[in-house]
């Protein structure tokens, strides 16, 4: 089981990304709709498309760690899951004043769970198990060094962070929760 | 396009297909006449048929029931001829043939065209459609025979009448009435057991043609048809006491509550009876779902609602979830079109706890859970249909949300566009009214409790693995639809996240599309996603519409597929139109006026926030290059890649980079060579840096100079001052020397243009040239390569063609297959500085800020409001761009000779030489002013003593002399020249060997100052024309030990000394008298390595001229003395200060010197002065030696200097006149008196009063008179004598000296200045 984390700037920017694999298995739950299929973020939908967009772009999806072709997951349509995720998520937020926004989005298997900081960075989670408490406590510890990490004074809200202390925490966080 | 309305399931079809040759306009006429039937009430639809059959889906007269119409023109695709029984909706149960006659007698092959197409669209044996009717609408009034006779069965003429409309209406009612029984004939069918068992057969069962059924059990079932349903209507009225029907309460309204109920109850269970004994193996729970189907198409929802009932009550312990959910949906359509038909009286239950929509949405719901739980059938093709309709079941359940959001709640205008949406379904009245989305999206979420996302995951269910199983048609209609959900819910990336499968699928179509068209050549594209191609129909919707076009390569709906991309980039943050596309063919247009908002383009654009995802939009940016490459749309595609180029910048890799601009040249090229007439904008951002001005080679540069210098003779001030300035930062000459550069008329003049490449290839530009204004300007335009990530210098050259001001403005630039654009470029003046400062200032501080987050904040949107608040003030600061001055033609001199080998010239030191130089004038404007200006070494040093102010006046003096009276070049100009065009002028000029001098440069200025263009004014322009000279001087003979002696007294042997005199090299020491003279010697050493004659050479003003010739060998020294004659300067002379040969001004003296000093040290310098105006010394190669390096002291001085008074002594033996002393000698006798007489004459300009002191010795043997000291002598005028007598008594032989002071008294200056004489007595004894 997969997770994929994206911070996102205010203007939808990532700032930071990270997939983690967790050993826990994934719930399946196929539809006999969609039994003899992949996943969709595994399957080549659109391929003459990619394919005909050019070799550089194929190569930065599996740039991720995944082979497109043998059952990996698209880094480009993890991303697009995102991006679109961001449609409900800022309809949420300015309705919900938490700033943990449990599974607002569910497209396909992924399910979408976001975090609003008071300076609108959001930080947007894509899951495939129902694991609120878990989750929420992750955020919160990313939350947590996000902010000690800001307050480095060249950072903006606008650079990535590159910091490897923020990559480490994050991840064993990950770890811990996920 | 598919629409997928809610009530699809209600809709009855019926498919307009053009016949004949009927213009497409003609057409969409006649078929929007159709259309505009969207429902036909029941009590329209004739009941009478014509063999008197009873059909129990004909309404009962006076049934309020409506038949819901819809017109598509596309017939369903082959491959879901499947759905035939699931889904009777989806195809058409009549056929309009719409065509437009003329004449009768073309009627006949117009109904032989409508069979042909008929046989073409519909298969044989297909179920449907169930009527066809051909409408042959009447072009022009009364011409066709109304009749068209029996032969032509289906055939209908359409008078055009006033009423055609409703003529329509009637023959619309006609068609139904048929379609209905039809509809009765093929239940029959069904309800044979054979039919049955065809019906449960399979999942998705087909029914053979009924005429391919066995006869035998068609009779039978015929036969028991007409027993036992010989009523129209069935309700099962027993089973309805097992059921809570909904629609109850409002059976009542319908005219078929009327019907005896007891006939249809029996008959229906006779007929279930019958049933079960023929196809015991199969449940009737399909069967009455098709009933219910039927009942439902033909607008009898209380029918429907009871067989859906019955249905449903069978699958719930039968397992046949397809066809359960497909019950379910059609419970779900009755539901809505109930309350449509109940009008507001439902707007009551809004009170209610649950909304009355849950419901619907629970069936709805629990008939996709239905439909997933469907285990896989075998064929793909079932698999697709399955997938097709679980879609379908998803859409209805959104659309049934999204409506009643849409409409602000659960009413009529709700139940609308569910039953009846128009073209436009999906933008409902209440979400394109103007304002904040996000508010009025808000306010229909309050009003109706359904929020946004609660519709987006109800869509959501849609997306899935399982569209991969859907044929190519059904995937881009439901994915479109599932975009414009999200579209109108105001969810845009998720809207283009949809979009961008679309493409994908479209450009799946376009690529296999190619390949079955062996156009292209096969390339690695999976061969199954080319199902479906065989079904392509020339007239298909936009969708196939493309695929045609590929084919024909007709670039119809290439727009639309762009306008798609374009939409997606934009909510990705990517402007694709970054880059215009413009009609080529454009001049180059000089805006007068350039713009500001343009000019800072780049200086927003550089410091733009990142915005959007980088990776995605890369992605997403080479996934639209490559859709406009597949179309093909050549200019589109430079178009994308270049603006994303220019936006994406900063995150494209190197790799993409590069893959973008080869892209785009090639696309350019291609374009070009089919003969597009777009070309793109200019792009790579600003490519120039800086212009400047290409100094120009010495000889050719002009300056201008006022007319008044053009007589001026000589003015020392600059070359004494130099180009020192007293400021250390002197902004006016700063300010002077930006000014405008003079440039001629009608000469080569090179700019240096840097230009920059970000990029990481090779930037080709196909023009660069110079923007100008101003005078006529000719220059070649430029073509060049500017290698990846530098930045390049070009130099482009040009020619004013006219004097006047040029002003360079800044650079067209031109792409390859691109237009030319201008990028001016200001002069970075500090107020231009300033302004850009200041707006990088403002636009960074802004940048940290998120008052926009999102999609809020993707820069076009806020570009508006940018320059709607510049447009006032873009007025403010003009811009001040690089200006040249064009002068008239000017003539061109050169040095053509000089006499002067190898460019040294070798002079001893003081030597003065001359060197020629000859001139020749290569125009042919003649030159009619010459200037010489000089420059050597020394120049300058001494230039910056004086101007450091640190030596004393004295120095000062000496530097200032030797600038000005001792050049190293000189030239006596003395007539003005004239060069005529291609003559030569040979010039002498002096030159004067200098110590320390090492090079030199002559500077000729020339002009033509005759101009006949600048007569006017008042300054010419001159050129000048310069000669190096490289200057050794050897430094040979050098003087020291200057010295000026008194002539010493050898009173016993004058004549003798005369004699030596006349005789050797002392001859020049002759002189005529002893007093006023002094012995002037220098000591002369040579240094050098060759002998060298000095001449010491005396010219003094009033006297003879003599000199003093040695020659001196290497190395050794040599004394050269000659007399001079004393001089007194007057005392107004000596007051004078130090005088400076310049003007230049001492702000302070700065001596401290007390009076007396300072006018000691001006009566050294005064007499030092008068000194080196008398003697001249003279070399072999006819040089001068100066003495300015020698100091003078003051004994010098006394001793040059004339005394106050002259005094004669003279002894006169007892007073006897006639002895003079200088007489042959005489002889004075020991004890005897002799008088003492001395001579005092007043040499000073003015009146003095002297005393005189005798001094004797030995004095002791000497007896005088009185006191020999301080003897007055009195005031004396000018020139006047006294004589003072003593007498005096030597009272032994032996030698006597006797002395005599004269000294002024009371002067104070006077007291110092002694004037002595002496003369020594000898006695002898008497014997």
């Amino acid at each position: 089981m997969s997770h994929h984390l994206f911070l996102l700037s205010p203007s939808d920017t990532p700032l930071y990304s990270l997939t983690h694999h967790s050993t826990k298995p994934v719930p399946s739950v196929t539809s006999p709709l969609a039994s003899n299929l992949p996943t969709w973020s595994t399957s080549a939908f659109a391929g003459t498309l990619t394919a005909l967009s050019g070799a550089s772009s194929a190569t930065q999806h599996t740039s991720g760690g995944a082979v497109r072709v043998g059952g990996g997951q698209d880094r480009h349509v993890i991303q697009m899951i995102a991006n679109a995720g961001l449609d409900v998520i800022e309809d949420v937020m300015r309705r919900e004043n938490t700033m943990y926004l449990k599974s607002v989005d569910k497209f396909n298997e992924w399910t979408v769970s976001a975090f609003i900081t008071p300076g609108n960075m959001k930080f947007v989670l894509l899951h495939e198990a129902k694991n609120d408490e878990g989750i929420r406590q992750f955020f919160m510890e990313v939350w947590e060094v996000y902010v000690k990490t800001m307050l480095n004074p060249f950072q903006t809200a606008h650079t990535a962070i590159r910091s490897s202390v923020f990559d480490n925490r994050v991840r064993a966080s990950a770890r811990k929760y996920l | 396009m598919d629409t997928h309305p809610f009530a699809s399931l209600a809709h009855f079809r019926i498919l307009l297909i053009p016949v004949g040759s009927i213009l497409q306009t003609a057409f969409e006429t006649y078929a929007e006449e159709i259309r505009s039937f969207d429902s036909l009430r029941l009590g329209e639809i004739p009941t009478n048929t014509k063999d008197g059959r009873a059909a129990r889906f004909l309404p009962n007269p006076l049934s309020k029931g409506n038949l819901l119409l819809s017109f598509p023109t596309h017939p369903p695709p082959q491959s879901q001829s499947m759905l035939s029984l699931v889904r009777p909706s989806q195809f058409p149960l009549a056929v309009i043939g719409v065509a437009s006659c003329s004449a009768t007698d073309s009627l006949k092959p117009l109904h032989n065209q409508f069979e042909a197409s008929l046989g073409d669209i519909f298969p044989e044996g297909s179920t449907y459609p169930l009527v066809r009717n051909c409408f042959a609408f009447e072009d022009t009034e009364g011409t066709v025979n109304l009749d068209p006779g029996d032969n032509l069965p289906g055939l209908v003429i359409v008078p055009k009448i006033m009423n055609r409309k409703l003529h329509i209406g009637t023959l619309l009612g006609v068609l139904c009435s048929q379609v209905l029984i039809e509809l009765g004939e093929l239940v029959q069918a069904l309800e044979s057991p054979i039919g049955n068992e065809y019906l449960n057969a399979t999942l998705m069962p087909f029914l053979p043609p009924l005429s391919e059924l066995p006869s035998s059990l068609s009779s039978l079932s015929r036969v028991d048809s007409l027993t036992a349903l010989s009523s129209p209507a069935s309700q099962p009225e027993l089973s309805r006491s097992s059921f809570t029907l909904g629609a109850a309460p409002t059976l009542k309204r319908n005219a078929s509550t009327t019907v005896p109920s007891k006939q249809s109850s029996l008959g229906i269970q006779a007929q279930k009876k019958r049933l079960s004994t023929i196809g015991s193996s199969s449940s009737h729970a399909r069967l009455y779902k098709m009933l219910g189907d039927f009942f439902l198409l033909s607008g009898r929802t209380e029918d429907a609602m009871i067989w859906y009932t019955e249905a449903v009550q069978l699958f719930k312990s039968t397992h046949d979830p397809l066809w359960y959910a497909c019950t379910l949906e059609g419970m779900a359509t009755i539901a809505i079109i109930d309350a449509w038909i109940a009008g507001q009286g439902l707007n009551n239950s809004m009170s209610s706890v649950r909304e009355p929509w849950t419901d619907v949405g629970d069936r709805l719901q629990q008939a996709i859970n239905l439909y997933q739980k469907t285990p896989a059938p075998d064929g793909e093709q079932m698999h697709s249909l399955l997938a097709f309709l679980y879609c379908e079941c998803v859409l209805r359940q959104t659309s049934l949300l999204f409506s009643v959001w849409s409409s602000k709640g659960w009413g009529p205008l709700s139940f609308t566009s569910m039953l009846h949406p128009g073209p436009k379904p999906l933008l409902p009245p209440t979400l394109t009214s103007g304002g904040d989305s996000w508010l009025i999206s808000e306010r229909l979420s309050t009003i109706t409790g359904i929020t946004r996302n609660s519709i987006s995951a109800s869509l959501a269910q849609l997306h899935g693995p399982w569209l991969l199983h859907l044929g190519q048609r059904e995937r881009i209609s439901v994915l479109e639809a599932m975009a414009s959900f999200y579209a109108c819910l105001g969810y845009q990336r998720k809207e283009a996240y949809v979009l961008r499968e679309v493409l994908g699928c479209i450009l799946d179509l376009l690529v296999c599309g190619r390949e079955e068209d062996g156009v292209s050549q096969p390339s690695t594209v999976p061969q199954s996603a080319g199902l479906g191609i065989h079904n392509v129909h020339p007239i298909g919707g936009t969708a196939w519409g493309t695929v045609g076009v590929r084919l024909s390569e007709s670039s119809e709906g290439n727009a639309s597929i762009l306008g798609l991309l374009k939409h997606v980039c934009k909510v990705l943050s990517i402007n694709l139109e970054a880059v215009g596309l413009v009609p080529d063919g454009r001049e180059k247009v000089v805006n007068e006026r350039p713009s500001l908002d343009e000019y800072d383009e780049d200086i927003i654009e550089e410091l733009r926030e990142p915005c959007g995802w980088p990776e995605l939009q890369v992605g997403v940016v080479r996934e639209a290059v490559a859709v406009a490459e597949a179309l093909p749309d050549f200019p589109t595609v430079a178009q994308f890649a270049l603006s994303s180029l220019k936006t994406l910048q900063n995150v494209l890799t190197p790799g993409d980079q590069y893959h973008l601009y080869s892209t785009a040249s090639r696309a350019l090229v291609t374009a070009r060579r089919r003969g597009d007439s777009r070309a793109v904008e200019y792009w790579s951002g600003r490519p120039i840096v800086s212009i400047s001005v290409a100094p120009l080679p010495m000889i050719r540069v002009p300056a201008e100079k006022p007319r008044s210098i053009q007589h001026k003779v000589n003015d020392l001030k600059p070359l004494v001052q130099g180009l020192t300035d007293p400021f250390l930062y002197n902004p006016r000459k700063a300010a002077a020397s930006k000014g405008k550069s003079l440039v001629v008329q009608n000469e080569v003049l090179e700019f240096v243009v840097t230009l920059q490449n970000p990029y990481i290839f090779d930037l080709e530009l196909q023009e660069l040239s110079l923007s100008t204004s101003g005078v006529a300007f000719e220059s070649q335009p430029l073509r060049l390569v500017i290698p990846a990530n530098t930045l390049h210098q070009v130099v482009l050259s040009g020619k004013a063609l006219e004097p006047g001001t040029l002003t360079i403005r800044g650079c067209f630039v031109q792409a390859p297959g691109g237009t030319i654009r201008e990028y001016i470029l200001p002069l970075y003046t500090s107020q231009e500085e300033e302004r850009i400062a200041r707006k990088r200032r403002a636009i960074n501080s802004e940048n940290g800020r998120s008052k926009y987050s999102g999609l809020e904040r993707y820069s076009w949107k806020r570009t508006t409001h940018r320059i709607s608040s510049k447009a006032e003030n873009s007025s403010g600061p003009s811009f001040q761009f690089l200006e040249c001055k064009a002068v008239p033609e000017q003539p061109l001199l050169r040095i053509r000779r000089s006499s002067v080998t190898h460019g040294a010239l070798m002079l001893y030191d003081g030597e003065k030489s001359t060197i020629r130089l000859t001139l020749e004038n290569v125009s042919a404007i003649p030159i009619d002013f010459l200037h010489f200006a000089f420059e050597d070494s020394t120049i300058e040093p001494a230039q910056k003593a004086l101007a450091d102010g640190n030596l004393s006046v004295f120095e000062t003096y000496e530097t200032e002399y030797s600038l000005i009276h001792k050049p190293v070049f000189s030239w006596d100009q003395d007539d003005v020249k004239k060069i005529g065009p291609s003559n030569n002028l040979t010039l002498t000029l002096g030159c004067f060997g200098k110590v320390g001098c090492t090079n030199g440069t002559i500077h000729v200025s020339y002009s033509f100052t005759a101009d006949p263009n600048i007569k006017d004014s008042d300054v010419f322009y001159i050129r000048q024309v310069s000669y190096p000279l490289m200057v050794t001087v050897y430094h040979m003979l050098e003087c020291s030990n200057m010295d000026i002696l008194q002539f010493p007294s050898y009173a016993q042997r004058p004549m003798q000394r005369n004699q030596d005199l006349k005789t050797g090299r002392l001859s020049s020491l002759r002189f005529e008298e002893d007093a006023g003279w002094c012995l002037f010697s220098v000591e002369v050493r040579n240094t050098y390595g060759l002998p060298f004659d000095v001449t010491l050479v005396r010219t003094q003003d009033g006297e003879s001229g003599a000199s003093s010739v040695t020659t001196i060998p290497p190395g050794s020294v040599s004394r050269l003395v000659i007399p001079i004659k004393k001089i007194l300067l007057t005392e107004d002379i000596l007051s004078k200060p130090i005088p400076t040969l310049s003007d230049r001004q001492f702000v302070v003296t700065h001596s401290s010197l007390s009076s007396s000093e300072q006018k000691a040290q001006r009566e050294l310098f005064w007499y030092r002065e008068e000194l080196f105006n008398i003697p001249k010394t003279g070399g072999t190669r006819s040089g001068e030696l100066s003495f300015r390096s020698q100091r003078m002291t003051q004994p010098m001085v006394d001793v040059f200097r004339l005394e106050v008074a002259h005094v004669t002594l003279s002894l006169d033996p007892n007073s006897k006149p006639g002895h003079a002393l200088t007489g042959p000698r005489p002889h004075f006798k020991v004890n005897e008196f002799v008088e003492l007489k001395a001579t005092v004459v007043n040499l000073m300009p003015s009146p003095l009063v002297f005393t005189l002191d005798f001094e004797i010795n030995p004095v002791e043997y000497v007896i005088f008179e009185g006191v020999l000291t301080d003897l007055p002598v009195g005031r004396l005028e000018n020139g006047e004598s006294k004589e003072v007598t003593t007498s005096l008594c030597f009272l032994t032989s032996g030698q006597f000296e006797i002395s005599a002071q004269v000294r002024g008294f009371g002067g104070t200056e006077a007291d110092t200045r002694i004037a002595r004489n002496h003369i020594s007595v000898v006695l002898k004894d008497s014997t």
